[in-house]
């Protein structure tokens, strides 16, 4: 059998989300291994198991369904390759599902985020209406050519609803992903923290999470 | 109250590497706590990614954790930016498979593997919250003991340390978590009551029942019992059978790399060769080999449970088990199947061939290392290197056949009467190696040839010939390096590089030193000397002056050479070899004379007659 596409869907949550990116890379590749799986090895000088991670989580960040891919040489179900990967992951990642990709990495463009925040409920919600309705959103940012600049997000900030939850808000948002324009969720928490400050509004950041991927077209990445 | 985890967890993404303070990973041992009796902090004074890559550390976890009722948890030294953080927010030092405080264990143990690790102990008992010095410590706080290859000269340490494990530990130690466990069920458990019993035990040493006087020269006169029922010499413990010793079916596996980060199998313990200078050659003696079955079981075992990608057949002279080609054959025909890679690291330059060479290189191509040692016959011969030049060149031009165009090597320099003209020897073999490239007509193409000098320090050690050694002066050391770079110039294939010298003085003090160095090593942590070991962390302005605090000599310890009959601060430790052989070593080596591999006669080092074995046959 030629080798065969496979993307699977993962959950990274409790310590496993202290795994950086890099480290996640050499997780899975272990895990692959142990589970015994027919899985295609890269070619050349040093063999790897091929693993592609379409777009990197940030350590801190939680995510539901973070996709990777990778590749069969035997015929396997989709079944055998979550049942086989789930008995050999660490604690805090749990792999949801397994399809053959429909769309290219190159299709992404957005992610959605929810984030907890605790502080004064009322307080905290004025705060969001204060942060987003401003006249443009200014944060630093690291540019490879220009060192730090200024650059502004509002245009990018996409904030899908604000609730109440035990002990403060919950925000979920829409931000840019992908290779044109990737937006870290961080960016946004700690905007909104130094914001809240700014007008002495008590505020900590409980959790944040990458709920979805999606396409350009708004439709889910998969 | 705030629980620890959570205090924990607020900090993690303020630090590098975070995954390494929250436990978590595949194999970790988790148990619940009611139904333990016993709790083990197994402690390694370094950063986690040092730590984990310690195969004793992994060796003795699974052993004590096969124990239903004894629960052992991993403790490594934090990283300053965790550490600030952790004393800022009064989070103790925790174990990471409960995170919980150490300082409610029933043990703490440290494992010691080098010298410059000791003020990390200090600051980890610290961390802890514990008073650093043994007899400040409360009668509920923890027993802290302490081994490894260290402790051979445990004497600096004898102020923070309740009891030292003298040789190797899987039997002791499981000896002496039995005895706490009785003393506790049965109500009879004091910490004085206990460290006493202890100190009956084979193989432990309990520092606090022992007197040392000193002759008015600064000599120690002798080291005495204060009491009955304690040995007046500790003899360290051996596995007699190592193929049936408990070996770990499976590694905690790091999600961050770490510096050994692969799946390990001891071959064989023990060294046959005695180079002078090596102190692991004679305190892991007697030589003892596992079957070639049992390291390919265990081999594959551990590759099983850990999905590492690579397998490393460790000890200290991998490439002189008898059985070594079969090994080797097998081992292959299961890797290669797995795509492992296999890592052979201790490999002597005498025993490398084609063979071996295709073998290593048949899955992924490593760097090849070989260890010299001098630049010399003449200084081969005096330290009992047992290697002739025409071996080296025979390794290098096997090498460069097989394809590659880099060699490292290892050198010492302050070697026992090493001259200028050893100096410049290490760069004219450096040359004729690269002659013999030169002048290959099968030399590896489009590659540029490579030849990496490392070169450390001697530092005189315990329990070896060179034990008797003074160290040469910091200006010495100076000279010689520049000597080295000199006679290297001009050459851009040829890259030195050296360890720090003034760390090497201190690991010299260290290694010799007595029970007086104990107020040395709490001044220079008091001064905030940690990680030693760092080239970046090492602070030898502050060992300096903890040394002027405490009006101690450093060249007492390191550059004083030690008569024959001397008490030497170890000498109450019996190590199965007899002091007389190691006069008898000093001796040969100043005379030039070499002597044989142990397969090859026996030297009479005394270890055959105190463990009771014969080494061969």
């Amino acid at each position: 059998m030629d080798k065969k596409n496979i993307r699977v869907f993962f959950e990274k949550k409790d310590r496993a989300i202290y795994i950086s990116h890099l480290d996640l890379l050499r997780t899975m590749q272990r895990a692959l291994k142990r589970s015994g799986l027919p899985v295609w090895y890269s070619e050349g000088f040093n063999p790897r198991i091929y693993l592609n991670f379409p777009l990197a989580l940030s350590l801190g960040t939680e995510g539901v369904r973070e996709p990777m891919d990778m590749a069969i040489v035997e015929d396997v179900s989709f079944e055998e390759i979550t049942e086989g990967l789930n008995s050999a992951c660490p604690e805090g990642i749990r792999i949801v599902s397994a399809a053959y990709p429909v769309h290219p990495n190159k299709d992404i463009g957005f992610a959605e985020y929810e984030t907890l925040f605790s502080g004064n409920t009322e307080a905290l919600k004025a705060a969001v209406s204060g942060y987003i309705s401003r006249e443009s959103i200014k944060v630093m940012k690291h540019s490879k050519k220009k060192g730090m600049i200024e650059v502004d997000i509002k245009p990018h900030v996409n904030i899908l609803s604000v609730s109440e939850c035990e002990n403060g808000i919950k925000v979920t948002l829409r931000l840019p992903a992908g290779n044109e324009l990737n937006l870290n969720c961080a960016v946004f928490t700690e905007s909104f923290l130094e914001y809240c400050n700014s007008c002495e509004v008590v505020a900590e950041l409980c959790c944040a999470k990458r709920t979805n991927i999606l396409c350009a077209d708004g439709t889910s990445f998969e | 109250m705030e629980n620890l985890r959570e205090k924990i967890e607020k900090l993690l993404l303020k630090v590098k590497s975070p995954s390494r303070y929250i436990g978590g990973e595949l194999n970790s041992v988790v148990k619940d706590k009611s139904k333990v009796d016993v709790r083990f902090a197994f402690c390694f004074p370094d950063a986690y990614d040092v730590g984990m890559s310690h195969i004793g550390m992994k060796i003795l976890y699974s052993l004590k954790n096969a124990r239903e009722n004894w629960w052992c948890e991993r403790v490594f030294a934090p990283w300053t930016d965790f550490e600030e953080l952790m004393r800022e927010n009064h989070i103790p030092l925790y174990g990471l498979e409960s995170l919980d405080p150490i300082k409610d264990f029933d043990f703490i143990g440290f494992t010691v593997q080098y010298e410059l690790c000791y003020t990390n102990i200090l600051n980890m008992l610290d961390l802890a919250g514990l008073n650093v010095l043994a007899a400040e410590r409360n009668e509920n706080d923890p027993v802290v003991i302490a081994g490894g290859p260290c402790v051979c000269n445990p004497e600096p340490l004898c102020d923070f340390i309740d009891l030292f494990v003298i040789g190797e530990g899987e039997e002791v130690n499981i000896e002496l978590m039995e005895l706490y466990e009785e003393m506790k069920k049965s109500g009879e458990y004091t910490k004085k009551a206990f460290l006493l019993r202890a100190a009956g035990i084979k193989g432990i040493y309990v520092p606090s029942l022992y007197n040392v006087s000193y002759l008015e020269d600064g000599r120690i006169e002798k080291v005495v019992p204060v009491c009955d029922g304690v040995p007046e010499k500790v003899t360290k413990r051996i596995i007699k059978d190592l193929d049936k010793v408990f070996y770990p079916e499976s590694f905690v596996v790091p999600f961050s790399e770490i510096v050994h980060d692969r799946a390990v199998v001891e071959v064989l313990r023990g060294c046959i060769r005695g180079c002078r200078f090596c102190q692991a050659g004679f305190i892991y003696r007697p030589f003892r080999e596992k079957s070639t079955g049992t390291i390919v079981n265990e081999a594959k075992a551990l590759c099983e449970s850990t999905g590492y990608e690579e397998l490393s057949l460790a000890s200290l002279s991998t490439s002189d088990h008898s059985d070594i080609e079969e090994m080797l054959t097998e081992m292959t025909g299961y890797t290669e199947g797995e795509r492992v890679n296999l890592a052979l690291p201790s490999m002597r330059i005498d025993r490398f061939n084609k063979n071996l060479m295709e073998q290593l290189s048949k899955v992924r191509k490593s760097g090849l290392t070989f260890a010299p040692e001098a630049g010399t016959q003449r200084l081969r011969d005096v330290i009992n290197k047992n290697i002739d030049e025409e071996e080296i060149m025979s390794a290098c031009r096997t090498a460069f056949e097989g394809g590659y165009a880099g060699v490292k090597l290892y050198f010492m320099m302050g070697l026992p009467t090493e001259t200028d003209e050893d100096i410049m020897g290490i760069a004219d073999l450096a040359k004729r190696i690269a002659d013999l490239y030169f002048n290959m007509k099968n030399r590896p193409r489009g590659q540029k040839l490579s030849i990496s000098i490392s070169c450390a320090t001697f530092v005189p050690k315990p329990f070896t010939p060179f034990q008797f050694e003074p160290q040469i002066s910091i200006d010495e050391i100076n000279r010689r390096q520049k000597l080295l770079l000199d006679s290297t110039k001009g050459k851009r294939y040829i890259n030195v590089s050296y360890h720090n010298f003034r760390i090497s003085i201190l690991e010299a003090a260290l290694a010799k030193g007595d029970r007086r160095l104990g107020a040395v090593i709490k001044r220079a942590w008091e001064r905030g000397c940690k990680f030693d070991g760092w080239d970046e962390m090492y602070r030898y302005d502050q060992w300096v002056n903890a040394f002027a605090d405490t009006e101690t000599d450093i060249d007492f310890y390191s550059h004083r050479a030690m008569e024959y009959d001397e008490v030497a601060p170890w000498d109450h430790l019996d190590y199965m070899i007899d002091k007389s052989f190691f006069v008898r070593e000093n001796k040969k080596a100043k005379e030039g004379k070499v002597t044989k591999s142990c397969r090859e006669a026996c030297s009479g080092c005394g270890v055959n007659k105190a463990s009771g074995r014969e080494c061969f046959g």
